[in-house]
């Protein structure tokens, strides 16, 4: 039985642990707001004229778009090949299903700049140099596992006698796995697509050994702006990430609901 | 209940790899019929029932469903309704949500399927929770959800798979005789597949005992308990005294066997030298001589009283055992290590074949 003290203390850790987390983006946020190219306490007003400058950053556009083919592409084939994985090992009577699967979900315990290093040497060595395909499929490589962890996780929970009963009830084959199977597994299948999209869309360990001169992705031309010139220009795109972050968020909450996708229902 | 054959299941056979889990079974019942599969874990049960529904269809035999052959169409075209031991409702519907499923996949207007679903709920009498999540749900709640979305279809046969083992002795009890009357009043044709025995006497026109793959005996309750076909059924529905012994002679249907504690009658047909079991129920026992009655004696074991009957369980030595059910009323009840006689009628003692068990 939990006491009064352990609650409190427990409450406590936790709202400062949150607020610890937090309180870097209040500061990138507000920063973003600086009149001044110099970010200083208290604030002397408010301006957005950081924002407009944005577009204006050397080779932005091009980046953005990189980075955001890579995210949506890696995630739409890892989302693909994912599930189909996670069927095959979660359902299928696969010899060493165990194994693949933690062979599937390996690179994520592997750091990432060795993931990058290693990626580099094999991709060179085999002679696969077009930088765009090399950065697709090494972020393939970053993505696949969350959602072939996920994916397992949610088909390993779902009872395949709500299949049987569909069909008993009326539906054909197809038609029970649309109907109560994608439901059951929505979450799952949304909380991954949006792991890896972020996961994708902010890496940098791993698309440092890959990307040229010509095409770099957002958040390696973002390290560049740093070293060149530090203002609050950047923080103005950092707060406009975490913008874009917070509504898909916000989306997928509406969709299936944030506790559902955490895993704490039920 | 009409006469009509309803379900036709004949020489259904299943195998997996090299067990054959059904072996030729028939099995006709009628329209508005309740029937129980009693059996052991294992003897092909819910094969059967999976083979009824399509679910897993047989490798040879036929199936006709209200007249049609259903042997090979698909589960969605056949109108069973099954309610699965673990229930199988949908998470991500609601409890109206899920009554309606059936119906919406067949298309019905939406009028139709609102005004079905009022119904079907509130005959398992859920009327009031319509809008709650499944997860929101007890078990016993679970189960009539399970119920009223199987029968909302109006299904040519609806089957049960240990539908109720996941309840709670009392609230499975009650649901056995709530069933049964609810399962009348919309005239269904049900299955129940069980290894209660007591569900399978309290909640059946008729039980089929199977026994690896087979069909022992298919009889009303009383009958199945009264007549037990074999070894098998007499053993697997209620209590009995069981007697190893020899025939040595017998007449008319009847059998005169020698065994440890005595010479008994009993009915059935042997050769004189076959090896039977003689059986009876434990309520034909009754303390005393009889008179033209099989009896034996022994010193008392155990005496075990069960609120309006009491069991006592009497060894009459040789490894033979005799049990005798007394109602509450007996006046003079014995005690442990008391020595007793008891007797019961020829007529309703059986031998059976004793290699059978
Ligand atoms: N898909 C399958 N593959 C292989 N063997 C199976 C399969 N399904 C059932 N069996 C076997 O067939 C036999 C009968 O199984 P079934 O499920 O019909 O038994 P049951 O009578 O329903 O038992 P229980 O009371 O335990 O549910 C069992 O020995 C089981 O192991
Ligand atoms: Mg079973």
């Amino acid at each position: 039985m939990m006491t009064r003290t352990a609650i409190i203390i427990c409450w406590t850790l936790a709202i400062g642990l949150a607020l610890f987390l937090l309180l870097p983006l209040v500061v990138i946020a507000a920063a973003s707001f600086s009149p001044t190219p110099v970010f200083d306490l208290p604030l002397s007003g408010a301006s957005t004229r950081w924002y407009g400058r944005i577009g204006r950053l050397d080779g932005f556009w091009p980046s953005l778009s990189l980075s955001l083919q890579i995210a949506v592409l890696s995630t739409a084939l890892s989302l693909v090949a994912g599930t189909l994985a996670a069927i095959a090992i979660a359902r299928g009577r696969l010899p060493g299903a165990t194994a693949l699967g933690t062979l599937l979900v390996s690179p994520l315990m592997m750091p990432g700049l060795v993931l990058g290093i290693a990626l580099l040497q094999y991709f060179r060595m085999i002679g696969f140099t077009a930088t765009w395909s090399a950065l697709l499929v090494a972020h393939l490589v970053v993505t696949l596992p969350y959602v072939a962890r996920t994916m397992i996780a949610g088909l390993s929970r779902f009872d395949f006698t709500l299949i049987e009963a569909a069909r008993t009830l009326g539906c054909t084959y197809a038609g029970s796995v649309l109907r109560v199977m994608v439901p059951a597994l929505a979450p799952s299948f949304l909380i991954s697509g949006l792991f890896s999209l972020l996961a994708s869309f902010d890496n940098y360990p791993v698309s440092i050994f890959l990307t040229d001169v010509r095409s770099k992705t957002l958040p390696i031309r973002m390290l560049q702006y740093i070293e060149e010139a530090p203002d609050p220009t950047l923080a103005a795109l950092s707060t406009l990430i975490l913008a874009g972050t917070l509504v898909l968020l916000l989306i997928s909450d509406r969709l299936v609901g944030l506790h559902r996708m955490a895993g704490t229902a039920d | 209940m009409s006469a009509a054959p309803h379900l036709v299941i004949s020489g259904v056979s299943k195998r997996f790899g090299a067990a054959t889990v059904l072996d030729r079974v028939d099995l006709t019942i009628r329209r508005g019929e309740l029937v129980t599969l009693l059996g052991p874990s294992g003897c092909g049960k819910t094969t059967l029932l999976r083979a009824i529904a399509g679910l897993a269809p047989p490798d040879g035999g036929t199936i006709a469903l209200a007249g049609r052959d259903v042997t090979h169409v698909p589960p969605h075209r056949r109108n069973v309704g099954v309610v699965f031991q673990s229930y199988a409702l949908f998470p991500h519907l609601t409890v109206a949500g899920n009554v309606a499923f059936g119906l919406k996949v067949r298309g019905a207007p939406k009028a139709e399927i609102d005004r079905a679903v009022e119904r079907a709920l509130s005959l398992v009498k859920l009327g009031h929770l319509g809008s709650r999540r499944i997860s929101a749900l007890s078990g016993g709640q679970q189960q009539r959800v399970a119920l009223a979305r199987a029968i909302a279809v109006e299904p040519d046969v609806l089957l049960f798979d240990e539908a109720l083992s996941a309840l709670d002795r009392k609230l499975r009890e009650e649901m056995q005789v709530e069933l049964r009357r609810l399962l009348q009043e919309v005239k269904a044709t049900a299955i129940f597949v069980t290894h209660d025995q007591d569900e399978a006497l309290t909640m059946s026109d008729r039980v089929a005992v199977m026994n690896k793959g087979r069909i022992e005996q298919l009889a009303e309750p009383r009958e199945l308990y009264a007549r037990p076909a074999s070894l098998f059924a007499l053993n697997f529905v209620g209590l009995s005294t069981r007697i190893a012994g020899q025939v040595v002679g017998g007449s008319n249907g009847t059998v005169e066997v020698v065994t440890p504690v005595g010479r008994l009658s009993a009915r059935g047909a042997f050769q004189p030298g076959a090896s039977v079991i003689v059986a009876t129920r434990p309520e034909q026992l009754r303390l005393g001589t009889g008179d033209g009655a099989n009896s034996a004696a022994g010193r008392v074991r155990s005496v075990v009283f069960q609120g309006s009957r009491t069991l006592v369980d009497v060894d009459a030595g040789a490894g033979a055992s005799l049990l005798a059910e007394l109602s509450g009323r007996e006046a003079e009840l014995p005690r442990v290590h008391d020595e007793v006689r008891f007797a019961w009628p020829v007529a309703e003692t059986f031998a059976f074949a004793a290699e059978a068990s």
